[in-house]
């Protein structure tokens, strides 16, 4: 996001919520959520729920969000999904937000009593407000707070970034550069049963029965020929922020290197653990330094072996670090 | 499983103890390893015959898992990889940092992972390449290697095996040390390597359908410790009659040792790896002792009675048992007779808190001595014999996802074996140790 976009949504922010937080400068984002398509290897389009940016596009995972060191935070929704689908916003690991003018978070049952929904909707066409007064230094997972097992499946997720101070993700945990992988899986037969409106009938039952074919890093399968490398230098301090929006577990496996694991869940560890193997249960997030001593191309590779395009291989969770030499 | 199976795996534990010498893990010593990838069957304890991809010893047939590669550190090690397969294959090692992997013979193309050795071809007839990766050892610990080659298949098709490199100091292999830590120190090694199968891809891949394998939809049925589904697991090593599945998984220590288990996800699951009798300190993850400093050896290690070992993962951990918080004294003491060693001195004379029931009004398992104390045979009625003839302890160690300790349905199998714990003079068994 550049600077004077971030500018004009603190002033924003500034008059939307200056009364409420008194002196805290609170960042705004104006998210959409709509529709759009993933292009998959062997079928082609398959529908897909996402966040944008308003006038920017939909996407999955939805924009990477930056909150400033010590600022809160205020998104403003706006529901384009189709039919109705109410749909919501919330942030794994922090507060629950409210909706701006109730104290406190509100649920939204069903008539039978059932939570739909762990805070506040936004009904289709409608725009909700969601703020947090408080966010917590980390790597975070936003997704919807909605029917999470269909609507999170579907795409309604992103990644959110508060570092403690200028690149110094936590408190003395200070990078150079950084790249933040989500991984997540697609079943197409939800996808289409969302679209057809037939997931809860005999059709598609419920997720229940997932059975992801495709298996994504950060909204895209490992494909032969596509750029899969994420660029770094020898002696940069990287850090790289693992999170996981899928339903699997999953184990991002960095080949020739070891990581440096210093925070899990947005939580400090005491001290880091120094191993080649990420443990990322769904929902899971954890923050790896790894500094490379030499030039190369370092894998980090799903060695819970989600490499498949719906049968086909080399595919799904495979990506790169790609080390050149320092200038 | 059948009353009769069983007594034959019993009798193959028996064996097991009674020839085998143990204390360290079986393997091949480094650092240059001839390896072919190469097609063959594997058994399971059900009746069932699998077909598999594995790594051999040079021209010997395939092996399940590959053979287990002992190396020192600082070595610097070759495997040396000829390929047999149908299809292309590789070998990576997770951990190790700086591997070479060149051309030894075509033909060979870079992979996703590393450089591979090409398949063969009948027509003309040309024989598979060769690739020999090359990296120094550097750090001591509980590694694996496996194909880097589509690892959702060929994984799952049993490509894998088990690397250890021991602790050098001043030039020498420091015996019965894991890691340069006294927190590290073992008298016995035993390896648990954790791979699964779902034979339906096995089957179409040997019929070459390859085409309708869906690794994603990958549901395994049998379950593996070491390459073999238990019993036999409990067998002795390099039986004739497991031609490709030589390693068996067998604990065993007596009271007071220090077991290192040095546990490996090797295969596509997650396995909460689980042992009774004690809690063990996990000393170190992914071959990196759980240390803040060194001078604080395994400090960051924590005491667990099911370690979660994920694909990909590796843990070493320290388990001992001495009888403590029994409560009553293991060998039948009076209070004047002399301590055991490594006993459990709390506890020396202290009777067994129950009246113990008359034989006849008992069912026998195969493996009761007719004693409840370590190393006495106790009488047996007429025509009861016993498996149990050291008057051995058994704790099972096992997978707790208990739908794992199966063979295709049947229990018990799967992944699961026994920790026998021996009485101290060894029953009159050859027990050997690492630190010997």
């Amino acid at each position: 996001m550049k600077t004077k976009m971030i500018t004009r949504m603190l002033l924003m922010g500034l008059a939307a919520v200056g009364l409420l937080y008194g002196q805290a400068s609170a960042v705004e984002f104006n998210l959409v959520a709509g529709t759009t398509t993933v292009n998959l290897p062997g079928i082609g389009d398959v529908t897909m729920w996402g966040f944008g940016l308003e006038g920017g596009p939909i996407t999955v995972p939805g924009p990477a969000l930056t909150v400033p060191p010590g600022e809160s935070l205020r998104i403003n929704l706006t529901n384009n999904l189709p039919g109705d689908n109410p749909v919501s916003l919330m942030i794994l690991g922090q507060a629950m937000p409210t909706d701006g003018e109730s104290a406190s978070p509100q649920v939204v049952r069903n008539p039978d009593g059932r939570i739909r929904s762990f805070v506040h909707e936004t009904a289709n066409g409608e725009s909700g407000v969601y703020e947090w007064a408080n966010i917590k230094p980390g790597t975070y997972l936003y997704q919807s707070a909605t029917h999470p097992a269909v609507q999170v499946q579907m795409g309604l997720y992103g990644g959110l970034i508060n570092n403690a101070g200028e690149n110094e993700a936590y408190a003395g945990v200070t990078y150079d550069d950084s790249t933040l992988l989500i991984y997540s899986e697609i079943d197409p037969a939800l996808h289409a049963a969302v679209e057809n409106e037939t997931y809860g009938t005999e059709a598609y039952p419920s997720t229940i029965d997932y059975a992801p074919k495709y298996f994504l890093i950060n909204g895209v399968p490992y494909t032969e020929g596509l750029d899969n490398f994420r660029t770094f230098e020898v002696g940069e301090k990287v850090l790289v922020r693992f999170v996981n929006a899928g339903l699997q577990t999953h184990m991002p496996v960095l080949m020739g290197m070891d990581l440096s694991l210093v925070a899990e869940d947005g939580n400090l560890y005491p001290y880091s653990k120094i191993q080649y193997s990420v443990p990322l249960p769904a929902g899971k997030t954890v923050d790896a330094l790894v500094t490379p001593a030499v030039a190369g191309q370092f894998p980090i590779v799903d060695r819970a072996l989600s490499l498949t395009n719906g049968g086909s291989q080399p595919g799904g969770m495979l990506t790169y670090l790609k080390v050149d030499p320092a200038d | 499983m059948n009353r009769k199976t069983l007594t034959i795996a019993l009798l193959a534990a028996m064996l097991a103890v009674m020839s085998s010498a143990y204390g360290m893990v079986e393997g091949l010593s480094g650092p240059n390893f001839v390896l072919g990838a190469k097609a063959g069957y594997i058994s399971t304890p059900e009746g069932g015959s699998i077909y598999t991809w594995g790594f051999s010893n040079g021209a010997a047939s395939m092996q399940y898992p590959g053979p287990t590669l002992i190396v020192n550190e600082g070595d610097v090690v070759t495997v040396t990889l000829s390929n047999e397969l149908p299809v292309p294959v590789s070998v990576v090692f997770p951990g190790q940092t700086g591997v070479v992997a060149e051309e030894i013979s075509a033909p060979t193309a870079a992979g996703t992972l590393t450089l591979e050795a090409g398949a063969p071809t009948s027509d003309p007839v040309v024989a598979g390449g060769t690739v020999k990766y090359t990296f120094t050892a550097s750090h001591p610990g509980t590694y694996m290697y496996h194909s880097g080659t589509h690892m959702d298949l060929q994984i799952p098709m049993g490509l894998v095996g088990a690397l250890i490199v021991r602790p050098v100091s001043e030039g020498k292999a420091v015996m019965g040390h894991a890691y340069h830590s006294m927190d590290s120190m073992y008298d016995d090694e035993f390896l648990f390597l954790m791979t699964e199968m779902d034979p339906n891809i096995n089957s179409l891949v040997e019929q070459g359908r390859m085409d309708e394998v869906d690794t994603a939809a990958f549901f395994p049925v049998v379950w593996f410790l070491n390459g073999r589904c238990a019993p036999d697991t409990m067998g002795e090593s390099f039986v004739e009659w497991l031609p490709t599945q030589p390693y068996n998984c067998m604990p065993m220590m007596q009271p007071g040792q220090r077991v290192l288990m040095r546990l490996v996800g090797a295969g596509h699951d997650s396995h909460p790896f689980h042992y009774h009798g004690n809690h063990a300190k996990v000393i170190a993850k992914d071959g990196r002792l759980l240390s803040s400093a060194p001078e604080n050896g395994a400090d960051l290690g924590t005491a667990l009675f099911t370690i979660q070992t994920g694909p990909g993962e590796t843990y070493d951990a320290i388990w001992t048992w001495t009888g403590e918080k029994l409560g009553w004294d293991i060998y039948g003491h009076s209070p004047d007779d002399p301590l055991m060693p490594n006993e459990y001195a709390p506890d020396h004379g202290k009777p067994i808190p129950v009246t113990l029931p008359d034989n006849k009004d008992l069912a026998f398992g195969a493996m009761w001595s007719g004693s409840p104390y370590l190393g006495v045979q106790g009488e047996l009625p007429p025509g009861e014999a016993t498996m149990g003839v050291a008057g051995s302890y058994f704790y099972m160690w096992h997978s707790h996802t208990e739908k794992e300790m199966v063979n295709n349905d049947v229990f018990p199998g799967g992944m699961m074996t026994m920790m026998m714990v021996m009485p101290p003079d060894g029953g009159g068994m050859p027990m050997k140790s690492a630190a010997e």
